[in-house]
């Protein structure tokens, strides 16, 4: 059982920046949780903080009650797996993975079993000759995986490992990371800025902003009921629409809408699927920009009167033109008011 | 109508046979000068030391002035002293310019920049005005002995005029580009390389030892290569600052050349030198090749 607790960690960079801001967060026993955010959201720096490559400017790291926020990298019991793979290229495939082991002074048997199990488990048996440099994109982040994986360690780390790879391998390996990551239960905090990779991946998603947890949430909850405007915003697309709230009704450019709550600013979220399309003939609240064909669904950007831009998934895009006139009916929206959700229908 | 070659793009590099000649003429300048100026006076001093004419004026095949520099006490005196001196600095300068580069490839800060410039101030600094400095610090009533007088202290036992003072002087001289080699390799080892070996348990040590110093170890047999070869052959300040008997290869060639005037000698010795030089070098050229090749 291995559960990984930050309490109240922040991060503090000479200068000034502040790139982890107080953050609190447990990852339970055999979970993989998604760090998500842009650029600059600090899941990077948390994570290198959890591995022992930054020092916390304040807070607690405890991996089963053990404190390591003072521990160095060498002596935690993490792995950490690396967006640039960090393969020591003086090396063949076995020696990587036999490095760690070797420091450990375990007997030359074990190390040979081990490596040949854990390549074998990340589907690389019989490449343990092979130099690195000879291996593909996929094969080196496995070797990485695996690198990490035959040190069993109590806490896997993985900072946008699939960063560098193309999306077809990226969609590949992170099936088989979960896979992986399934059937060893070993608990998993994964950095990436891929809205794809940590829904597909986590059990719960955590999305950062400014080194603070916008949300922390199980995936279908953070894409169904996003708790600020900006989860809103980050995870899939959503149409995000600045109004005012009036008697009960949001105003926005002649596009209004029932929305019962107290009257001021408002802004309201509607996901593209969930925005309805009518073609007519005239005094729509939208026109038609412009229409794309996905084959299996298409996507009709529009435009209001004052120019802003929403985009409604329709079944049958052959149905609209450019230039025509729309009338829009929301089937599900979320109305947020100073960064809280206040309204969802 | 378009002419199909009239359509085709121009290529960035033009290779027809038309350009071909005005390619060779620009290689061809530097080709010639290196044979003229390397090459040839190579040639020429192996020929005129091996192929002339005997006591008896018949020109032959000759290598009594060999036979007579691996027989002669003080020329093979001459040339363990340059050994010596060259494998010294080596150490030395191993020693001295890798936690130098260390230093200013893992450090942030200010300081590293302070170092950085310090380290390779030397290479600004004429050998002239080096052995001056040396002779006016370290040298006989220099400023150590008047600072140790001062204190009511016994003066050093100067290194100046013994082997140890080409010592000095070549190691502070050749710093600079050692420092600057070894940062360079150094610069190829990516801080993720390091960092995956400190998460897999590896202390600062055993990083330096099984992650640094195998990715720069081009990088170290270049430094090293550049510092011997310019060491082996110095003159500058073997002859400033080194003892006169035994003396450095430079300054016995020049002093066979000029004062005892033996143009013969001075040429063997100075072929002997090559030779030195050339296995340095072929063994720098086939490490680099092995390290490549692994």
């Amino acid at each position: 059982m291995s559960v990984l607790n930050i309490s109240n960690v922040s991060k503090v960079f000479p200068g000034g920046t502040v790139a982890v801001d107080n953050f609190s967060l447990e990852v339970a026993d055999g979970e993989l949780v998604c760090l998500l955010g842009p650029s600059g959201s600090g899941k990077s720096t948390l994570l290198r903080m959890v591995g022992g490559f930054e020092e916390p400017s304040s807070g607690l790291i405890t991996i089963d009650g053990e404190d390591i926020t003072h521990l160095p990298a060498e002596k935690r019991p993490t792995g950490m797996v690396f967006q640039s793979h960090a393969l020591w290229t003086h090396m063949n495939v076995f020696k990587n993975l036999a490095f760690g082991l070797k420091l450990r002074r375990l007997p030359a048997d074990e190390i040979k079993r081990r490596v040949e199990g854990v390549l074998e488990l990340v589907g690389l048996g019989g490449y343990g000759t092979r130099h690195v440099t000879q291996l593909s994109g996929g094969q080196q982040q496995r070797v990485a995986l695996a690198r990490s994986l035959v040190l069993e360690p109590k806490i896997l780390l993985l900072d946008e490992p699939f960063a560098s790879l193309d999306q077809h391998l990226r969609e590949r390996l992170r099936e088989e990371v979960r896979d992986i990551q399934q059937r060893l239960k070993i608990t998993t905090l994964f950095v990436t800025h891929g809205q794809d990779e940590a829904l597909s991946m986590a059990d719960r998603v955590v999305v950062m902003r400014d080194g603070k947890i916008e949300q922390a949430d199980r995936p279908d909850v953070v894409y169904r009921e996003p708790r600020t405007p900006f989860v809103a915003g980050f995870i899939g697309t959503m149409n995000l629409l600045e109004g005012t709230v009036a008697n009960g009704v949001f105003n926005r450019a002649g596009f209004s809408f029932p929305l019962p709550v107290a009257d001021g600013p408002a802004i309201l979220a509607i996901r593209p699927e969930a925005l309805d399309l009518a073609a007519v003939s005239e005094n729509g609240q939208a026109k038609v920009h412009r229409v794309t064909d996905y084959g299996t669904h298409g996507l009709v950007d529009l435009e209001l009167p004052d120019a802003t831009r929403l985009k409604a998934s329709v079944a049958h895009p052959d149905m609209f033109k450019t230039g025509q006139s729309v009338a829009l009916t929301p089937r599900a929206i979320a109305a947020y008011r100073d960064h809280a959700l206040i309204h969802k229908s | 109508m378009i002419d199909a070659t009239d359509a085709a793009p121009r290529p960035l590099i033009d290779t027809t046979a038309r350009r071909r000649p005005i390619g060779l003429l620009l290689v061809a300048v530097p080709v010639f000068l290196v044979a003229w100026l390397v090459i040839w006076p190579i040639i020429s001093a192996i020929l005129r030391t091996v192929w002339r004419p005997d006591a008896n004026g018949t020109v032959g095949f000759n290598l009594s002035s060999y036979v007579f520099f691996f027989s002669d006490r003080y020329s093979l005196d001459n040339l363990s002293v340059t050994l010596w001196t060259t494998i010294t600095c080596a150490a030395l300068l191993l020693l001295i310019c890798l936690p130098i580069s260390l230093y200013l490839r893992f450090s942030k800060g200010r300081l590293p920049d302070y170092v950085q410039a310090m380290a390779i101030f030397p290479m600004f600094v004429p050998s002239i005005i080096l052995s001056y400095a040396f002779i006016r610090v370290l040298g006989p009533n220099g400023m150590v002995d008047i600072l140790l007088n001062s204190v009511g202290l016994p003066k050093i036992r100067t290194p100046y005029l013994t082997p140890w003072g080409p010592v000095i002087g070549l190691v502070w001289d050749n710093i600079p580009l050692t420092v600057l080699i070894l940062l360079s390799g150094l610069g190829n080892v990516a801080n993720q390389a390091i960092e995956a070996a400190r998460d897999v348990g590896a202390n600062k040590l055993q990083v330096l030892w099984h992650i640094i110093l195998p990715r720069i170890s081009n990088s170290v047999l270049v430094a090293l290569s550049f510092a011997v070869l310019g060491i082996f052959s110095a003159f500058t300040l073997p002859y400033l600052l080194g003892p006169a008997s035994p003396e450095m290869m430079g300054p016995f060639m020049q002093r066979t050349f000029r004062e005892v005037n033996d143009p013969l000698n001075a040429i063997t010795q100075a072929v002997i030198t090559f030779g030195f030089c050339i296995v340095f070098g072929l063994f720098y050229v086939r490490s680099v090749a092995h390290n490549q090749g692994k």
